[in-house]
């Protein structure tokens, strides 16, 4: 994509940013690209394999990225969330980086993947996208590309879930949450878990065994969940990054159709919008004191 | 090792054989059908099985090394405590069908596992296993087996191995424990045909992955520690993510962590986790200090540890060349492209102000 190669040859000669994280083809599939020579612009690629959330590289305590100096990052809609999520929460202060937002035809879910956006091949998150064209930039790049296939299968898994009784439910779960193993992959993967410390590796008091029993698990991933109430961009990372297959996109979507229906708020790219657990509104249900 | 030839109606037999004398058969079974996705679980027949699809997901080191094991039990008394072990031998198992990785992994750990300690657990599990592995066939772009003196034929540490061939396979006993499991099913004639169809099968998949990457020379090892203060180790590591997926999926990381965790007010249980030297948490100090304070420093310690460390305390290379970490990293790391990177310096001069 020429117009993003040069803007981040440009953004770097002149000195406004020190690095430019992007994409570029890698040994295999796409992955992320950190530029800091404007002679590598060049390596700098958008396309449909690039499902990758790059706001996960913006958390402070990423401390040998940041000690590179001013970044720029190359979003797409629903990444600009996450950027948007980061300000919000005061990670990251808006004028501490250069956002690079490119119109997206949808992704596929796997950047190891050559294939074609089909309906079984593009991500489920990118059916019926509403921000495909984001709202939160410094530069906004591409033609808008046409509306990209929507791949049931979320949907679908959801709907089969809320038919279940909870007893089914249970079982659905624990099949495969007893898989996990603890390795906490969905969490550093995850744009929007920066605790400095993590609640599964408190010690004193302990909250959560750590090791990966069937009880530790079950309660790992309920507390990450409901930790993202309000605040999963559902970038479907985590579940990407999960190596036991666990499908912990169903339980981000959920959570966020529920906070949805119940306080009205949906993620956005504007960071100015606050957050429901971070507002005080006089017409609150308030049901969970009642 | 003797070649002999055993027919698919006689491991069909096999493993019905096992099945009902209650020996667990671990096999690669298909668990997705849309996406071809193999592990590693138990069978109770062979149909149950698929074999030379892809690499299961995970390695077999969790049927030695689970990913959380108890080490004993205890109970808070008034006056002390009691401590109930575990036992140290465990009940005898097959695995049928891993690929030479998984299985030379299994000798490669050994090593560490018999070093400063006898691990009872991992042994314990080792002689109760016998391990019927397979020519691999599922090779791709980012296997490099034979760069690390393994091979897709290699037989290390199986104590038998079948070679896919008309009607059956083709089968080299290695160990008495072969020998043992399989003498009443295989039959000692095999044909000069069969015997050339599994010679050559063994060297087109040599060929394959040989075609991937050049044998790693020794001097590799002088490499990595003479660049330790490489650039190209910060440059590298700014898309880990840290989350240590490669470890989990590693047939030959073995390291782990150490919890008591309490079931009530007086009993607990102590456990073994695995671990990852990838996570931030793996060296932090009780006193906050991190030893290894980036993720440059982690990522380098686990190549350091495959390619430089563990040959220099035990003769060999901590990495069957199976891929999967390179293939599970969500950020795109490539271990294949980092071995590549650094043996291009193994002759060049140092750099970046090693000392």
């Amino acid at each position: 994509m020429k117009s993003l190669q040069e803007l981040a040859f440009k953004l770097l000669s002149e000195g406004t940013v020190k690095v430019v994280i992007g994409y570029e083809q890698g040994p295999l599939g796409v992955r992320p690209a950190f530029i800091t020579d404007p002679a590598q612009s060049s390596k700098l690629i958008f396309d449909r394999r690039c499902t990758q959330n790059l706001a996960t590289y913006l958390n402070p305590r990423r401390k040998h990225i940041a000690a590179l100096g001013k970044a720029a990052v190359v979003v797409k809609g629903c990444d600009a969330r996450a950027v948007a999520g980061l300000i919000r929460e005061q990670q990251i202060t808006r004028d501490s980086l250069v956002i690079i937002a490119v119109r997206c035809g949808g992704v596929l879910e796997d950047p190891i993947s050559t294939a074609e956006l089909t309906a079984e091949t593009t991500s489920p998150r990118c059916g019926h996208c509403q921000v495909r064209e984001p709202k939160l930039y410094d530069h906004l790049l591409g033609e808008l590309p046409p509306e990209p296939p929507v791949n049931p299968r979320r949907s679908e898994q959801i709907a089969a879930i809320e038919k279940m009784t909870a007893a089914e439910r249970m079982e659905y779960w624990n099949q495969h949450l007893d898989r996990c193993i603890r390795c906490h992959a969905c969490r550093e993967a995850c744009p929007m878990c920066f605790c400095v410390e993590c609640r599964a590796e408190r010690a004193l008091p302990q909250w959560i065994d750590f090791s990966p029993t069937p009880r530790a698990n079950r309660g790992w991933t309920m507390m990450r969940v409901m930790h993202q109430a309000g605040r999963c961009v559902d970038c479907m990372e985590c579940e990407r990054a999960c190596p036991e297959g666990i499908p912990l996109g169903l339980l981000a979507r959920y959570i966020a159709d529920s906070v949805e229906q119940r306080y009205g708020y949906k993620a956005t790219d504007d960071p100015g919008v606050p957050a429901p657990l971070g507002v005080f509104r006089t017409d609150d249900g308030e049901e969970f004191i009642r | 090792m003797t070649n002999r030839f055993l027919s698919h109606e006689n491991l069909s037999k096999l493993v019905a054989d096992l099945a009902a004398a209650k020996t667990r058969v671990i096999a690669p079974v298909r668990t997705n059908d849309d996406a071809a996705q193999i592990d590693y679980l138990p069978i109770q027949k062979l149909e149950e099985a698929s074999f030379g699809v892809r690499l299961p997901r995970r390695s077999a080191k969790e049927f030695f090394l689970p990913a959380t094991d108890v080490l004993l039990k205890y109970r808070y008394e008034k006056d002390g405590f009691e401590i109930e072990s575990v036992p140290t031998t465990a009940k005898p198992q097959v695995i049928l069908g891993p690929s030479p990785c998984d299985v030379a992994a299994t000798e490669i750990v050994d090593k560490v596992m018999n070093w400063d300690y006898r691990d009872e657990l991992w042994f314990g599990r080792r002689e109760a296993t016998t391990i019927v592995s397979m020519l691999c066939s599922m090779m791709d772009a980012t296997c490099f087996c034979t760069a690390v003196g393994l091979g897709p034929d290699a037989v290390r540490g199986s104590d038998a191995m079948l070679v896919p061939v008309e009607g059956g396979y083709v089968v080299r006993v290695v160990t008495a424990k072969g020998e043992s499991l399989l003498k009443n099913y295989v039959t000692d004639q095999v044909s000069d045909a069969l015997n050339t169809q599994a010679e050559k099968a063994g060297a087109e998949a040599r060929k394959k992955v040989e075609a991937n990457m050049p044998a790693i020379p020794a001097a590799f090892a002088e490499s990595l520690g003479r660049n330790f203060d490489h650039p190209l180790w910060k440059t590298m590591a700014l898309r880990c993510h840290g989350c240590g997926a490669c470890a989990s999926v590693c047939p030959t990381c073995h390291c782990f962590d150490i919890v008591d965790e309490h079931n009530d007010a007086e009993h607990g249980v102590r456990r073994r986790n695995w671990d990852s030297c990838q996570t931030a948490r793996f060296t932090v100090h009780t006193s906050g200090h991190n030893p290894r304070g980036s993720q440059t420093e982690r990522f380098r310690q686990r190549v350091e540890h495959k390619f430089s460390i563990y040959p220099s305390r035990f003769g060999e290379i901590l990495c069957t060349g199976c891929g999967r970490c390179s293939r599970i990293c969500p950020g795109g790391m490539n271990l294949a492209e980092v071995v590549g990177e650094f043996r291009s310096l193994a002759t060049a001069a140092p750099e970046g102000g090693a000392q």
